[in-house]
């Protein structure tokens, strides 16, 4: 692996890195607010200034300066190294930069960053970006000195619409174009802009448009400062209340890796933030996704029914060894969901086949819906290909309409809340429905138990590339909802079987076994470990800002 | 009616012989603090005593555990809560060692003047209660009403009379009011004049004395295993304090002597306190002499210490620096230190272990009188039921110290 | 501090002395648990050391979960800290061992009751609060909590929002009316801020 020298350290780099990127796959940080490992690097921020050590028997590039001379009371020309954006500066082998060790290095930091904070408005009591703001964390580490202009600080609009979603504040911008970049490269509508120049520079949208498309959110999340803010998170809470849990997004098949940030003293969530994957994401997510953290509030089933009205869970299982005690196996069917984890969906699955003998096993699924080249995947259902590595069997649920019509299917039992399903079959059978959320399913159904959604229990889906990861547990489960699978062992037991999973650990040490080509193998993106807390990809390094 | 009297022979009657379990506390106007003495008593002698404290563990290191920095200085004021601004400055000291820092010259006289004041207030309320329990509840009053003029000064000075959170890492939360050295110029004398009253009428009153000379006697090799440290050691005859052997601040600046006992029972305890209050006057009086009338008290790092309120108004660069030192903490360096300090009742150290963030991995305060109050059962067994009122008096526990 | 006592020490004891620094002007010696009880004869006996008063011992919890665990490079959960003084020689040193393993097994050291009395309490509170049991202390029982209290709070997985009323907290039948009990705060609750990473997920049963 070839190496160059940073600050003395050995670190390795692969070909065709620049320094700050070969730094930052090695968990150093090199300060910068335009570079993105995501983006085109400008340059224009000049916060990544290093030192370039010049090669054996080379002169260094330097420059004349002038500094003040306090015993000769005059400026006298000195020369100080030429620095080099570590952002737009290739690594070769050998190359000996200083960073944090370079007194110029520091100085210039410390400049740029003054520079930066001139005409920046004193927000920071209402700027949502307080505690992840970059100007704050650079300032402490960076700079640590006082205001020395005088002057009334440059005016721009603030608080400008951009569009359905962002809103954008013109003094707080530093004007480092990644939500330019973003819109150009990667949601492939460059609908952004700068106008004017010097220290009247602002981001613009293009005339007669508005920034919008399915991406927006992207560019509040890049923004390094609080000049663009999204109207959903707006003044809605402080960041330093909230804790993160590593979730994987449910809008759709892909599976993007997200960061649930719910404030844990009122158990709710506030937003969804992007968390690397080189293999699934890379650094970003679509607004549909981005908004799905509000499906762990809205439309929630929290209580048990029977047929509609309100009962005590316990109850609810009471009932549910009234209607299902004594079936024949072949009268009842399953219907698993593809909305659901595969903990979920296997113990659904056990109880069906294993301890209910019966072979009617359906899935349903959400309706397909749009899709784009660049992340959103038409398949709307989070854990398709999970549903058909637990159960190959599965038909879809479309499929049950004819059992259940001729009678020979009169009881069922399903996971999830959307199923494409003619409505009147559901009360011709004797329906359990488990379900997180409101829908045609918990509607109608006969029972209704209700079960965490996924932002409540920790679970496994498998994106539409076969990917297998793990969902960690944000919130306390709301209501009277427990984990399906939990609340799948109560119903074995109320018909009175004996379930074989207790543990969370249990049903995944089952899981393990199980695999899409039936071979086992251990899961493929993140292993799941003693507490089943999740590891992050070695791609991109945990605790690095971007 | 039949006579009561019950025919004996001799020798068959038999007094009891079981020992007497007695519980003093932890509700007792004795019991400085709540502490629970449960006693066998043969007759009026003690046995055997355990003590038992803990009736005022607050949870003190958990807590530091859960703020930054900077938010441990109100729990440290409710540690010994009758010198505050010893624990105050003590504190501040230690995470001063951590991270580097030495406060401006100013700040160092301030932090002696306000800490003497403490330890004046402090001695006067050991030595007043000794003399309430024991009955003299006159002299308890007027040492009071000295320690009051105290609290007086401290409240125009701080804010508030006993739990001031005055200390700031890196300095303390306001300068000096102009009518300091005044205020104390004035009170010192009235103080000393108050203490002088309360000795007339004890110091030759028989009963007084009999009830603390030779009573709850140590030795010094028995008080430093025991690992007593302040007024009780050195009352023992063991000159250790620590303003003269390791000085800290401008201690090694200053003209004071260091009281000294040889018997070690009581009543040395309680004089040594007393000539602790007249020593603690000299230092004030030469602190404010040195003082500097003006310049900075806070060290201007801006790591550590708060900006200017106006600045934070108005420049964007105060309010950062004041969102992240409030919100994130001061970020200490990493590592571990002990800082030990001389309080009221003897070397108050911190032992602080910092991971490097705003927030303290450990604080582990080493309160004096629990070693001390550790040696109490020794200094009581054997003795008369009614030594352990002026014996326990005299160890100054206090329980918010004891039992952190 | 005292340079010459991590000298002798490591004259004497060898590769038993795991870790010796200086931070801060803070000797510190790092023991194997095994010589805890010989290495404080030798510091109070020796002559040039004379190591007679006691100032403190407490313990500082270093659980695989914390982030501080990245100082950790000795293997043992508890770090057991002892200060001592001497006032002769005024001198300081500080001297520190590791016990017990994740779930604080094994998390047992020699008593130093015999060698200096003072001690006596602070085992105590060291058993109290961090759960290290001392071998040989002639009364090793809980001195700053309740006797029937369970755990140990200053581990580090001590939750510090949990409650143990020894009385239980009344009903809403009990007291007639409704009865709002709440923990005096939440186990995430504001402090310390920052954003923290997700929560380890419990064993879910």
């Amino acid at each position: 692996m070839p190496t160059f020298k940073l600050d003395g350290r050995s670190i390795p780099f692969e070909a065709g890195d620049t320094i700050i990127k070969a730094a930052w796959r090695h968990g150093i940080e090199i300060p910068h607010y335009c570079w993105h490992p995501g983006l085109s690097a400008p340059a224009n921020c000049r916060m990544c200034l290093v030192e370039i050590l010049p090669n054996p028997g080379q002169r260094p590039i330097t420059l004349d300066v002038l500094a003040w001379n306090d015993a000769s009371h005059e400026y006298t020309t000195t020369q100080k190294p030429k620095l080099q954006p570590a952002c737009r500066t290739a690594v070769t082998e050998g190359l000996d930069v200083l960073s944090d060790s370079s007194e110029h290095v520091r100085k210039a930091r410390r400049d740029v960053q003054e520079f930066l904070l001139l005409n920046h408005p004193v927000d920071c009591p209402i700027c949502d970006q307080s505690g992840e703001c970059k100007l704050q964390d650079y300032w402490l580490e960076h700079g640590q000195f006082k205001k020395r202009m005088r002057d009334e600080p440059v005016h721009k609009p603030k608080a400008v619409e951009f569009g359905e979603t962002i809103v954008y504040d013109g003094e707080r911008c530093v004007m480092c174009t990644r939500c330019v970049r973003f819109m150009a490269e990667v949601a492939k509508d460059p609908v952004l802009d700068m106008r004017e120049r010097g220290n009247l520079n602002e981001i613009v949208v293009a005339p007669g448009r508005r920034l919008d498309g399915h991406y927006t959110f992207m560019t509040e999340h890049v923004c390094p400062v609080g000049a663009l803010t999204t109207k959903d998170f707006r003044f809605k809470a402080r960041v330093w209340f909230l804790r993160s849990a590593s979730v994987v997004c449910q809008g759709c098949a892909t599976g993007c890796n997200a960061y649930l940030d719910y404030d844990p003293r009122h158990n709710k969530a506030y937003r969804h933030r992007p968390r690397d994957n080189a293999r699934v994401n890379d650094f970003w997510m679509c607004d549909e996704g981005m908004l799905t953290y509000k499906e762990a509030h809205e439309g929630r089933v929290l209580g048990a029914r029977l047929r509609g009205v309100e009962i005590p869970v316990a109850q609810a299982l009471d009932q549910v060894r009234a209607l299902f005690g004594g079936v024949s196996s072949s009268a009842v069917a399953i219907v698993l969901s593809a909305e659901h984890s595969l903990e979920d969906n296997w113990a659904l699955h056990e109880l069906g086949t294993k301890l209910l003998g019966t072979e009617g096993v359906f899935f349903a699924a959400r309706p397909e819906g749009y899709e784009d080249d660049i992340l959103i995947h038409r398949d709307k259902n989070s854990n398709t290909r999970g549903v058909r590595s637990v159960a190959p069997e599965a038909k879809p649920v479309g499929e049950l309409v004819g059992h259940v019509e001729s009678g020979r299917v009169t009881h069922v039992i399903s996971l999830g809340s959307t199923a494409l399903v003619v409505r009147d079959i559901l009360a011709r059978a004797t329906w359990l429905s488990l379900a997180a959320h409101e829908g045609v399913l918990p509607e109608l159904a006969t029972v209704v138990i209700p079960v965490t959604s996924w932002a409540e229990h920790s679970g496994t889906y498998v994106n539409s590339r076969g990917l297998r990861q793990v969902s960690d547990k944000a919130l306390e489960p709301q209501g009277e909802s427990k984990a399906a699978w939990k609340v799948i062992g109560s119903v074995a037991a109320a018909l009175g079987h004996d379930a074989s999973w207790r543990s969370l650990r249990a049903v995944r040490s089952e899981l393990l076994g199980i695999d899409e080509g039936g071979a086992t193998r251990p899961p493929s993106s993140s292993a799941i470990d003693e507490g089943g807390a999740t590891r992050p990809p070695s791609s991109s390094p945990e605790g690095v800002p971007l | 009616m039949e006579s009561l009297d019950r025919e004996l022979e001799q020798g068959e009657l038999e007094l009891p012989a079981d020992p007497v379990h007695l519980n003093m506390g932890p509700s007792h106007p004795a019991m400085h603090g709540t502490v629970r003495i449960v006693l066998e008593l043969s007759g009026e002698i003690v046995t055997k005593a355990d003590v038992q404290i803990g009736y005022l563990h607050r949870g003190f290191e958990k807590m530091c555990e859960r703020g930054t920095w900077a938010q441990v200085f109100p729990y440290v004021d409710r540690l010994n809560y009758v010198s505050p601004m010893l624990n105050n400055v003590g504190y501040a000291l230690a995470v001063e060692k951590l991270c580097g820092l030495v406060v401006p010259e100013r700040c160092q006289w301030y932090r002696m003047a306000l800490g003497e004041l403490a330890r004046i207030a402090d001695h006067l309320t050991c030595t007043g209660a000794m003399a309430m329990e024991l009955g003299a509840t006159t002299p308890y009053l007027w040492f009071i009403k000295a320690r009051e003029m105290i609290w007086d000064i401290l409240e125009e000075e701080t804010g508030a009379r006993l739990t001031h959170s005055f200390g700031r890492i890196g300095g303390m939360a306001s300068p000096p009011s102009p009518d300091f050295a005044a205020l104390c110029g004035a009170a010192l004398p009235r103080i000393l004049e108050t203490v002088e009253e309360g000795e007339k009428l004890l110091l030759r009153n028989r009963i007084f004395l009999d009830r603390l000379q030779g009573v709850g006697v140590i030795s010094g090799a028995d008080a430093v295993s025991l690992g007593w440290t302040g007024p009780c050691l050195r009352a023992t005859g063991v000159a250790y304090d620590i303003r003269k052997a390791h000085p800290y601040l401008k201690y090694d600046e200053v003209d004071f002597d260091v009281p000294v006992g040889h018997a070690g029972d009581t009543l040395d305890r309680f004089l040594v306190r007393l000539g602790e209050i007249r020593q603690s006057k000299r230092i004030i009086e030469q602190s404010l002499l040195r003082m500097p009338t003006e310049g900075p008290v806070n060290c201007d790092d801006p790591r550590m210490v708060l900006p200017e309120k106006g600045e934070v108004y108005t420049t964007i660069e105060a309010t950062i620096r004041h969102f992240k030192l409030i919100m994130e903490g001061s970020k200490v360096p990493m590592g571990e230190v002990y800082s030990y300090t001389e309080a009221g009742n003897g070397e108050l150290g911190f032992y602080l272990v910092s991971d490097g963030t705003g927030t303290p991995y450990r604080v582990r305060v080493r309160p004096p009188c629990f070693q001390v109050v550790g040696g109490l059962s020794r200094l009581i067994e054997g003795r008369l039921l009614s030594d352990i009122v002026p014996t326990f008096g005299s160890l100054n526990m206090i329980g918010g110290e004891c039992d952190h | 501090m005292s340079r010459i006592a991590l000298d002798k020490l490591r004259e004497r004891f060898g590769p038993l002395v795991l870790e010796t620094h200086s931070e801060f002007g803070d000797d510190t010696a790092v023991v194997e648990p095994g010589i805890w009880r010989d290495v404080c004869l030798f510091l109070r006996d020796d002559p040039d050391l004379d190591f007679n008063l006691p100032i403190d011992l407490c313990g500082v919890d270093y659980p695989i979960s914390e982030a501080a665990a990245r100082r950790r490079t000795l293997p043992g959960r508890m770090e057991v800290v002892l200060h001592l003084y001497s006032i002769g020689r005024r001198h300081r040193v500080r001297l520190k061992t590791r016990v017990g393993d994740e779930a604080m097994e094994g998390a047992e050291l020699d008593s130093l009751t015999s060698i200096w009395p003072g001690l006596d309490w602070l085992e105590r509170e060291v058993f109290d609060m961090s759960g290290v049991r001392f071998r040989g202390h002639p009364d090793l029982r809980r001195i700053l909590m309740y006797p029937e209290f369970e755990g140990h709070p200053l581990q580090r997985t001590y939750p510090a929002a949990k409650t143990q009323p020894l009385v239980p907290y009344r009903t809403e039948a009990s007291a007639g009316m409704p009865v709002d009990k709440l923990e005096p705060f939440g186990a995430h609750e504001g402090m310390p801020f920052g954003r923290q990473p997700a929560p380890r997920p419990e064993k879910e049963d």
